[in-house]
């Protein structure tokens, strides 16, 4: 029976975040996920904190937010743990498609719905949207491509707005993919850039959305700046998301050039744990169920909808290892009673605790299991949606659950 | 603007639409007003059921009666209103083979079909019951749409002279001495008052019956019993499922389309706009229907709702000893000296016709005309959609020829020129509307996804613009399917939430101040 | 391996598991496309919401699923999409009837060993245009596409009549080789043969159909499952003798692995399932008990290696790609790209050849721009199909394995 040294359970950006960093370090390292983690959703750019006001340096940000929120993931990594798993994350985007920020502190970029959204990280692809100047720019949707609302982003920046119809590729009806597919070919966006060309005012700065390719959005953005006379950027639209998927693929890439095996498509529907010890876990593909052994083993499910957590009538449960979950009182208290309020849902509090290494901890913060470590969304304490964490949280408790498995 | 017309009727429910329809086919004219869309109040906030009277046989015949007689009249009008799925009363052990026999002989009485069946042939029709059946008996329950229905009635009065105000509130009556002759009226939407001037007002507003008696310095006694329901993501039986026992909490399941409807609780409210429903109730629901049929624990339920019925009290019906207990025509010249202003109340869906009938049967009389009612042979208007897969192929493939649709939402399958041809007739005034024309939001994700995609096409169209900014509309469509969903959130319909949360809030923003549709571009 | 103990839920609910998340439209190689295929969220649990039984099947769409589970290995919500495609297909031609065409390329089997042994005349007509035209219009197959040559003797044939190396005292290993092996690639089967006696195993080639896979790709599920019946009354006596089983077709591999039991529901699948691996799985499981069992010499070439859909499906990782990385001197690139296209029998079809094409063009782009030597891949419907499209030498990883064995 082949021996892992670490098994990563989850195939978000966490998981992927901890199996690169431990495969990067020459260990053996197992990816199982159910399938494809959040990141496809809507990965797009890194958000860290977007609580921090744009202006404001990150680092004195992120760290006065863990000092009044010292239950937070961020407080097991602190900002120098963020910033050097950052770097790592920038190293696996080299240059021409790489992902860079405004200096150390957030940009507002517009999003489907026209409104701005703070974000630190931004692929080059859409670096272009941050400081956008409304007089300046003009959106571009695609006629029959109902994911992005090109009417709608255009009417809340105040901005001018086109519909492009391109009957010659048969644009109507198409998927995200599709188009991202179509981008990677340069007759295709050559032609659809003169049709922009075309439709420009003077304007300087031209938004589509998040397809600009799959497979190598850095030429899509060149080839497009250069025949249509201004700087392009992406919008972040409804799911599924294209630019996730490059990350994605990427970490799978690296992971698989590095040796490292990956599972995907089947749920992890057991785990033997022998004193305080993980001894191996199991995976399900109908009809059989096959056992996996590692020394090192890192939870990475994610919330409700990857599937980490499950919410049963009356109470919330940790579906794979059945850790304690830190959560309120009764289905009663999980919701608000309005969606949209300045505070977040209780429930999104809820998740696993951990001691400093993030092993998961019961009362009193001794730690359950020792060779388990739990990385991502799923830990408690943060709200990443209304904090505009995700992905900080992600990469941050990923790499540091790795380095702890790895000095383990 | 200032109108005239012969009956103005106030409520876009069943009853005040039946009316219009009822008025017209015997040619009087009349303008009806409403203060949402069709159906705002308890008409689209039932179950659907289109009742055999197998329910109300035991404890009250003549209202079991009324239900079977228009039961049938319904089957022959609105045929495609109606899904004829019959239904079963199904037994428990502790239910015992003595109501049965009961409830089985009570339908007789009221001259209600039924078909006693074995407990094999109860689960070989409803393989999802309870094993632990002791049989069920069959009788004509069916599922019926309280929209198209009202809609239809109310298309079908607009073709005879008929006009509607929707959106549109009474804000007074206009009196003449003891006369009511008209009302004040103000659109909802654009703030605009006018005045509709009428020798009879029907107060058709059922539950808000005292709302615009108030205006008149008048009450009557009108208890308030808050129904509350949950609709599953699939459809869990084919026929209506009822617990054959005394009327109680949660003995009801009703196929309606896609999905199923189960209910109900029941509790007096005073509150007419109280529709939240408490986690207490949903578990109050789900543990009752789970004896019925024991995998409703771990079905997915999309939305729970509640609905308010208005019950008139004893006294108040009492002038006409003509009509049933279940519904009250109070002729307010009688009652309280008041002329020209009736009021319909009470009844169920059920009963629709039959109020409208009596209630038109009532002001011609007074007007001094001797015209027939029609309602009770003349067919309505319009097709149904049916639920199957074929049914929606083929609706689609007729709304898009050329077969490259943008299929809005993906759920209900809606495509775009199903919207486009609803906004054609200019009827629609706000996102709400088209949602209830089309089966837009009503699917697995409630909307999470098309309702952007909606917006952007009125955007397109530069059609939400006047009525202010489309991320306000989303915010506020957001807001209201909250209600719907938030008693609900567990299991599946959780992972879905945090979707459409991580959607909205998360990558769109739409949660942090300045947001709300007033952002502006730059920095 | 063990059997899987897990209840599987009802067919009824599972559209209840569907969170409309997209995910799997950011994977599915048809719907990317063609906007006649809706996508695997609408195909499967979308229109599953309005199905029922007792009515006439309507969604044509559903023949154009190609069945490569791309969209399984992606959901994050465990719905198993393919599979209510298949069962939604196989109702809907139950009712429309298949035709000639379909009857006759499910039986491979039957007309493979008869073609093979004519070889000498069957093959040159295969590529007689006159005859590929008429397979065109009265089969509808579509001219186009290659129809690969058959070879004789047979790899049966071969195998029955070679003279067998000493075996004694060596555990014996069974080989499932499929059609396609035995009638077109018999070097494949030699290669297999090879590699497993250089490892120490004795091999038995047992008696065997048609795995049943080209039966479900019409939605024969009662052709399936009778082809099922027979392979595993010939395969089970082998496999409760004690010995294990390999394969060497991914496709025939996850028909006889995880089709015979959830789907087609027979007896005694699951006994087959846990001691049936595939080829290099096998082989790689050997490496790491018996330290380096089978041992390489150089062998300097840049291979580019493909990942089926099916291994993919099969989630056991890329076996290949780490036995490829154990012989000095190859360099092994990936062609990660998604789904050559061909979908097994789907490809052969007129009305459904150009999707293949089209879904396969980027595969092509990606191999002209890593240029290798040669590219390896698991599948025989991947190796036609990357032929077709490339013209280059395609191999099975054994074929290049067994090249670098080294002597004694």
């Amino acid at each position: 029976m082949k021996r892992w040294d670490l098994i990563v359970i989850g195939t978000g950006l966490a998981g992927l975040t901890a199996a690169r960093t431990a495969a990067e370090a020459g260990a053996r390292v197992l990816v199982v996920g159910r399938g494809i983690g959040s990141l496809a959703l809507f990965g797009n750019s890194i958000d860290v904190l977007g609580e921090v006001p744009p202006g404001v340096n990150l680092d004195a940000g992120v760290s006065d937010w863990i000092g009044t929120h010292p239950g937070h993931p961020y407080a097991r990594t602190g900002w120098e743990g963020i910033a050097e798993a950052l770097v790592a994350f920038q190293e696996l985007f080299p240059s021409p498609y790489r992902f860079v920020a405004a200096g150390l502190t957030n940009s507002l970029v517009p999003t489907g719905t026209g409104t701005l959204r703070p974000t630190y990280l931004l692929p080059i692809t859409m670096r272009a949207g941050a400081g956008l100047v409304a007089e300046e720019t003009l959106v571009v949707g695609f006629r029959g491509f109902k994911d992005f609302q090109g009417d709608t982003v255009s009417l809340h920046l105040k901005c001018r707005g086109v519909n492009i119809s391109l009957p010659r590729y048969g644009l109507e009806g198409l998927t995200a993919l599709a188009l991202a597919r179509l981008m990677d070919e340069e007759p295709f966006r050559k032609s659809l850039g003169e049709a922009i060309r075309g439709q420009k005012a003077g304007e300087k700065r031209i938004g589509l959305p998040a397809i600009l390719g799959l497979c190598d959005p850095a030429a899509v953005l060149e080839d497009l700046e250069g025949v249509i006379g201004a700087r392009v950027f992406e919008i972040p639209m409804l799911p599924p998301s294209i630019p996730g998927l490059r990350i994605f693929n990427r970490f799978r890439e690296r992971l698989i050039a590095k040796g490292a095996t990956f599972l995907m498509g089947n749920p992890v529907t057991g785990v033997t744990v022998k004193g305080g010890r993980c001894e191996g876990i199991r995976v399900c593909n109908p009809p059989l169920e096959t056992e996996y052994r590692a020394e090192q083993y890192i939870l990475a499910t994610g919330r409700f909808l990857g599937g980490g957590l499950w919410a049963e009538m009356d109470r919330i449960v940790e579906p794979v290892f059945h850790l304690p979950v830190s959560q309120p009182a009764g289905r009663g208290d999980w919701f608000r009673e309005r969606f949209f309020q300045p505070e977040a849902h209780p429930i999104h509090a809820a998740g696993i605790a951990t001691d400093r290494s993030l092993r998961p901890s019961g009362e009193g913060g001794a730690p359950l299991l020792t060779n388990v470590r739990v990385a991502g969304s799923i830990l408690a304490n943060h709200q990443s949606i209304e904090e505009h964490s995700r992905e900080g949280i992600a990469i941050a408790t990923g790499y540091r659950a790795a380095q702890e498995a790895l000095k383990a | 603007m200032d109108l005239q017309t012969d009956v103005l009727i106030i409520g876009g429910g069943a009853t005040g639409a039946g009316i219009a329809r009822d008025l017209a086919l015997r040619g009087i004219p009349s303008i009806l007003v409403e203060r949402g869309d069709f159906t705002s109040g308890a008409s689209g906030r039932n179950q659907g059921l289109l009742h055999s009277g197998g329910r109300y046989a035991v404890n009250d015949p003549e209202a079991a009666r009324e239900c079977i007689s228009e039961n049938r009249i319904l089957r022959r009008i609105a045929p495609h209103c109606i899904e004829d799925t019959g239904g079963l009363f199904v037994s428990l052990p502790e239910d015992g083979a003595e109501y049965r026999a009961t409830f089985i002989r009570a339908c007789e009485v009221a001259g209600i079909e039924t078909i006693p069946l074995s407990p094999r042939e109860t689960l070989s029709l409803e393989p999802r019951l309870t094993p632990d059946t002791i049989g069920a008996v069959q009788v004509p329950d069916g599922a019926i749409d309280p929209f198209t229905l009202v809609v239809e009635n109310a298309r079908d009065a607009e073709s005879r002279g008929a006009r509607f105000f929707l959106h549109t509130e009474a804000t007074g009556l206009l009196r003449e001495g003891s006369r009511v002759t008209g009302a004040t009226l103000r659109d909802r939407l654009t703030g605009q008052e006018f005045t509709i001037a009428a020798p009879w007002v029907v107060n058709a507003t059922g539950a808000w019956a005292n709302q615009i008696l108030a205006l008149a310095g008048l009450k009557i006694g009108i208890a308030l019993s808050k129904g509350s329901m949950l609709i599953t993501n699939t459809r869990l039986t084919e026929r209506v499922i009822n617990r054959c026992r005394p009327p109680a909490s949660g003995d009801i399941i009703v196929p309606n389309d896609t999905v199923s409807i189960l209910g109900t609780t029941s509790s007096r409210s005073d509150d007419l706009e109280q529709y939240e429903v408490t986690p207490d109730e949903v578990s109050l629901l789900v543990d009752e229907l789970s004896r019925l049929i024991p995998s409703l624990r771990g079905e997915r339920f999309t939305r729970a709702y509640a609905g308010v019925r208005p019950l008139v009290q004893v006294g108040e019906t009492d002038d006409d000893r003509g009509i049933s207990r279940g519904f009250a025509l109070i002729d307010h010249e009688g009652r309280d000296g008041v002329k020209g202003l009736v009021t319909i109340t009470g009844g169920k869906l059920m009963t629709y016709r039959l109020m409208a009938e009596r209630t038109t049967d009532f002001i011609c009389a007074r007007m001094g005309l001797r015209v027939p009612c029609l309602t009770q042979a003349q067919r309505l208007p319009g097709a149904g959609l049916g639920h199957a897969l074929q049914d929606r192929l083929l609706w689609l493939r007729r709304q898009t020829p050329a077969s490259r649709g943008e299929i809005l939402c993906d759920c209900e399958l809606v495509p775009r020129e199903a919207v486009d041809a609803i906004l054609r007739e200019g009827k629609v005034r706000e996102l709400q509307d088209i949602l209830h024309r089309t089966r837009l939001a009503k699917g697995t994700c409630q909307g999470g996804f098309c309702v952007y995609r909606l917006l952007g096409l009125l955007n397109e169209m530069r059609k939400a613009e006047g009525r202010g900014d489309s991320n306000r509309i989303l915010r506020a469509f957001l807001e209201e399917r909250w209600k719907g969903i938030r008693p609900v959130l567990w299991g599946i319909s959780l992972k879905e939430e945090e979707l459409i949360e991580s959607i909205y809030k998360g990558l769109f923003n739409l949660n942090a101040a300045g947001n709300d549709g007033s952002a502006g571009g730059g920095e | 391996m063990t059997p899987a103990t897990e209840p599987r839920n009802p067919a009824r609910t599972l559209p209840d598991l569907c969170v409309r998340c997209a995910t799997c439209m950011a994977v599915c190689p048809v719907a990317r496309v063609t906007p006649r295929f809706p996508g695997p969220k609408q195909a499967g649990p979308g229109a599953q919401r309005f199905r029922s039984a007792a009515e006439a099947s309507v969604d044509d769409w559903i023949e154009l699923c190609t069945a490569c589970r791309l969209c399984d290995t992606a959901c994050p919500a465990g719905v198993p999409i393919s599979e209510l495609n298949l069962l939604a297909k196989a109702k809907f031609l139950d009712e429309r009837g298949r035709g000639l065409r379909d009857w006759l390329l499910v039986r491979s089997d039957l007309f493979g060993e008869l073609a093979a042994r004519y070889s000498r005349f069957v093959n040159p007509l295969l590529q007689n245009r006159t005859v590929r035209w008429l397979l065109d219009r009265t089969l509808a197959i579509d001219r186009r596409r290659m129809l690969p040559p058959y070879e004789y003797p047979t790899f049966r044939k071969w195998f029955a009549d070679r003279q067998a190396p000493e075996s004694a005292g060596r555990p014996r290993i069974a080989y499932f080789h499929g059609c396609f092996t035995n009638t077109n690639e018999v070097d494949v089967g030699k290669a297999a043969v090879a590699l497993l006696e250089a490892a120490g195993f004795t091999v038995t080639v047992p008696p065997q159909r048609c795995c049943g896979i080209p039966r479900l790709g019409v939605g024969d599920l009662r052709g399936a499952r009778e082809m099922g019946q027979r392979n595993l009354s010939l395969l089970l006596p082998t496999v409760r003798e004690g010995t294990d089983l390999v394969f060497s077709s991914t496709s025939c591999g996850m028909m006889l692995r995880h089709e015979y039991g959830p789907l087609l529901n027979l007896p005694g699948a699951q006994e087959l399932a846990v001691r049936l691996f595939d080829i290099c799985e096998f082989l790689v499981r050997r490496q790491e008990e018996n330290d380096a069992a089978v041992r390489f010499k150089p062998l300097p070439r840049k291979v580019a290696y493909f990942t089926p859909c099916h291994l993919r499906a099969l989630n056991i990782g890329l076996p290949a790609l780490e036995l490829l990385r154990l012989v000095p001197g190859v360099e092994v690139a990936m062609l990660d790209t998604e789904c050559c296209g061909l979908g097994g029998l789907y490809g052969f079809r007129k009305e459904k050849y150009p999707i293949s094409e089209e879904i396969g063009k980027g595969l092509k782009k990606e191999v002209g721009r890593l240029d290798p030597d040669t590219i390896v891949t698991d599948c025989e419907g991947c190796r036609m199909q990357l032929r077709a499209l490339t013209g280059r030498e395609v191999l099975h990883p054994v074929q290049l394995l067994r090249d670098a064995l080294a002597e004694g």
